[in-house]
């Protein structure tokens, strides 16, 4: 099992640079549009034709939220006006008959998760409905690790909603917090009590739900040591199972709700990895263990129980403990991950809705995984979730002789392995507790689609920064 | 033993490429012109023509039921399935060829191809044409009994499941099966990859696609092997060998 990372402040900023974050490999931007309906429906015959047909995940997207934040980079859509989830749902229901006819039948789906936007832009009785539809169209397991997750904003939800949720059968949710503190919660248009949050934490609680995730963001304008800390002493408080501490990654060229945000509002770089040093030591102080990139869980959790076990996987929905799945993303901008593809669906509503209304799968990118793609995920997998790169196996795995095949990622990591960030072991290469924040750099030297690496960091970065 | 997983392709196994006079070193053939002194050359001049095909992709046919029997293909890389399609329109798998392993030969009697052969994955070929079979093998009498040896056992492959055995006695026959099979080739015999869908072994082992996965998850669970994906590792093989035997002594 880890031990939790070592915080070295002079060598995370030598490290901050943009770079993936890995939910996938290939990253989304290599997906094409040549990879169409056609290219979907070979790589579900295809995934239902091994000996043991993988079970499937499905990933459904609610766009809608009901008030901007301003920090979020997220696909969505704001409005009050309820109408459009019915309109939103009649397409999906359609989606949810195209998309399960591409799976055998005996394909049982072991983890749904619902996330947006914001999921509870739905009325309990419409994810009821939603989720009847699912459970028609898929073979639903009645195995006990079977996850039904939900993300819920606590501003828009009340205890009742949470038991009528724990009826339908959701047994996770995820919380989002980012900061309590009042200043800040202004200045990314977010107002939300820790009242109101406890009252939703003890509703999951108290109506069964097998964990509770909290999320925090650091780097958010106005944020300061003294309001974080008092944040996470509150949440910590609240015991969730599961934390995930994002770095804000301020893109307004990219996200336009980030446009809102006073650049001069944002912490500087010193401040920033404070805020997160902060974060490391009062969340392992209090017992958390570091998954990795960004998330924390208790000791007895299920995802710090499948790390210990190497049974740990990362997806679009950060980590997971049910690895040998397909992923099948329902709804708009959502990604599905199926056999040896990567596909998406139109991240602009009425392209989504013209697609179904003429009875066509949505899918309008992707692209298939020729073997040293899939190598080089297998190994980037391994590395984001085991902290570790596992040679030997990888060389039995893809029959290559690890050095040859990998001279050029080798020699982009000598920096890294110099620096102290890893260190080669017979069989395996491991990140050091100082290389376990810095995940990702260590990833990119693996990464195929990253060269030329030399190259000057681009005016407009696709990618946020590492820290 | 080798430890190259089928279907990658052993250097060892395709280094030699041959040349107008010399077999490559896969030849179903060789052996058996070479025992009776016959060279590419002395072939040439029986008007038979050893050519290499492919890279087939999968889903290309080899050939098809009806076409004329010209020639006979053996197996360089990758997997052809070989059927047939009933009246009802129903497909019946009649066998998987590995590399090194000849189709066509049931036609050897006939005009015409009596089933399909269609690549599964990225097919080689080496393929024997001819004009008129009879006239080969009077040339070459060691080649006819050869082929007959091959084609006893392509029967022999077929009516192992045919007999009254139960799914997991089929199943390890026919993991067993594979595994000498490409273990005769230079393959690895404990790891190799199932190159034929679920439904493919299923059809051709007469059970339902489910109860493919059923079993195998059952063997899986009892140790016997490992499946990741398509990607399949024999551990308890004497286990399954125990299994296997009763149908694979028929």
């Amino acid at each position: 099992m880890f031990t939790n990372p070592a915080f070295d402040a002079a060598l995370l900023r030598r490290y901050d640079r943009p770079g993936p974050r890995y939910t996938s490999y290939p990253t989304a931007p290599q997906f094409s549009a040549g990879f169409d309906e056609h290219a979907l429906r070979e790589a579900a015959l295809a995934s239902n034709g091994d000996p043991i047909p993988r079970r499937l995940s499905l990933y459904v997207h609610v766009p809608f939220c009901m008030s901007p934040c301003f920090y979020c980079g997220c696909n969505r859509i704001i409005t009050r006006d309820k109408a459009r989830a019915e309109t939103y749902l009649t397409r999906l229901y359609r989606e949810i008959d195209l998309t399960a006819a591409l799976f055998d039948r005996d394909r049982e789906v072991i983890q749904c998760h619902f996330g947006g936007g914001t999921p509870n832009f739905l009325s309990p009785a419409q994810l009821r409905e939603l989720m009847d539809s699912l459970r028609r169209q898929f073979h639903f397991s009645d195995a006990p690790e079977r996850d039904l997750s939900i993300e819920l904003d606590p501003r828009f939800i009340s205890p009742e909603d949470v038991a009528e949720l724990a009826q339908v059968g959701f047994n996770r949710a995820s919380l989002g917090v980012q900061d309590f503190d009042p200043l800040v919660q202004a200045a990314v248009n977010r107002i939300q009590s820790v009242a109101e949050t406890r009252d939703v934490v003890d509703a999951c609680r108290q109506h069964g739900f097998r964990s509770v995730n909290i999320d925090l963001i650091y780097g958010l304008p106005r944020q300061n040591l003294a309001g974080f800390a008092r944040t996470l002493d509150t949440v910590i408080d609240m015991r969730p199972d599961r934390l995930a501490v994002y770095s804000y990654a301020h893109l307004p060229e990219m996200f336009k709700a980030q446009r809102q945000i006073d650049a001069t509002d944002l912490p500087d770089a010193e401040v920033k990895l404070s805020l997160l040093q902060l974060a490391i030591e009062k969340l392992t102080a209090a017992g958390y263990v570091y998954i990795g990139m960004d998330h924390f869980a208790l000791p007895d959790d299920d995802l710090a129980r499948a790390q210990e076990r190497g049974s740990l996987h990362r997806n679009f929905m950060g980590y997971t403990t049910h690895a040998d799945s397909d992923l099948v993303g329902l709804g708009v901008s959502a990604i599905s991950h199926i056999g040896d593809s990567f596909s998406q669906n139109p991240r602009d509503l009425p392209s989504w809705q013209i697609a179904i209304d003429e009875g066509r799968l949505p899918v309008c990118r992707g692209m298939r995984l020729d073997e040293d793609d899939c190598l080089r995920a297998d190994l980037i997998q391994q590395l984001m979730c085991q902290g570790e790169v596992p040679v030997a196996a990888l060389e039995r795995r893809y029959a290559i002789d690890f050095d040859q095949y990998f001279a050029d990622a080798l020699q982009k990591l000598k920096p890294l392995e110099a620096d102290g960030l890893v260190r080669r072991a017979p069989g395996r290469i491991r990140a050091t507790t100082q290389g376990r924040l810095l995940l990702r750099n260590i990833a990119m030297c693996f990464d195929r689609y990253l060269d030329p690496p030399a190259g000057p960091i681009p005016t407009a970065p696709r990618f946020s920064r590492a820290i | 033993m080798s430890d190259t997983a089928f279907p990658r392709t052993d250097r060892r196994v395709l280094a030699d490429d041959g040349d107008a006079l010399r077999f490559c070193t896969t030849c179903a053939f060789s052996q058996a012109c070479l025992a009776q002194g016959m060279d590419k050359r002395a072939l040439m001049d029986l008007h038979m023509l050893v050519e290499h095909v492919g890279p087939l992709r999968a889903g290309d046919h080899v050939f098809r039921e009806g076409d004329p029997f010209d020639a006979i293909a053996a197996v360089r890389a990758g997997t052809v399935k070989t059927y047939t399609i009933d009246r009802e329109g129903r497909e019946h798998v009649l066998g998987f060829h590995l590399p090194g392993e000849v189709i066509g030969l049931n036609a050897i009697d006939e005009a015409h191809y009596p089933c399909n052969a269609v690549a599964l994955d990225t097919v080689m070929l080496c393929r024997f044409s001819f004009p008129k079979i009879s006239v080969l093998a009077m040339q070459v009498p060691g080649l006819q009994q050869h082929l007959f040896r091959l084609l006893s056992r392509d029967i022999g492959n077929a009516a192992l499941l045919a007999g009254d055995w139960t799914a997991d006695e089929r199943m390890a026959a026919f993991l067993v099966g594979l595994s000498r099979r490409l273990a005769a080739r230079g393959f690895s015999a404990d790891r190799f990859q199932l190159t034929m869908a679920r439904t493919d072994i299923a059809n051709y082992l007469r059970l339902a696609p489910e109860t493919v996965s059923r079993v195998l998850k059952r063997f899986q669970d009892d140790g016997l092997l490992k499946v990741d994906r398509r990607e399949l590792e024999l551990i308890g093989r004497a286990q399954l060998e125990t299994l296997a035997a009763a149908v694979l002594r028929h």
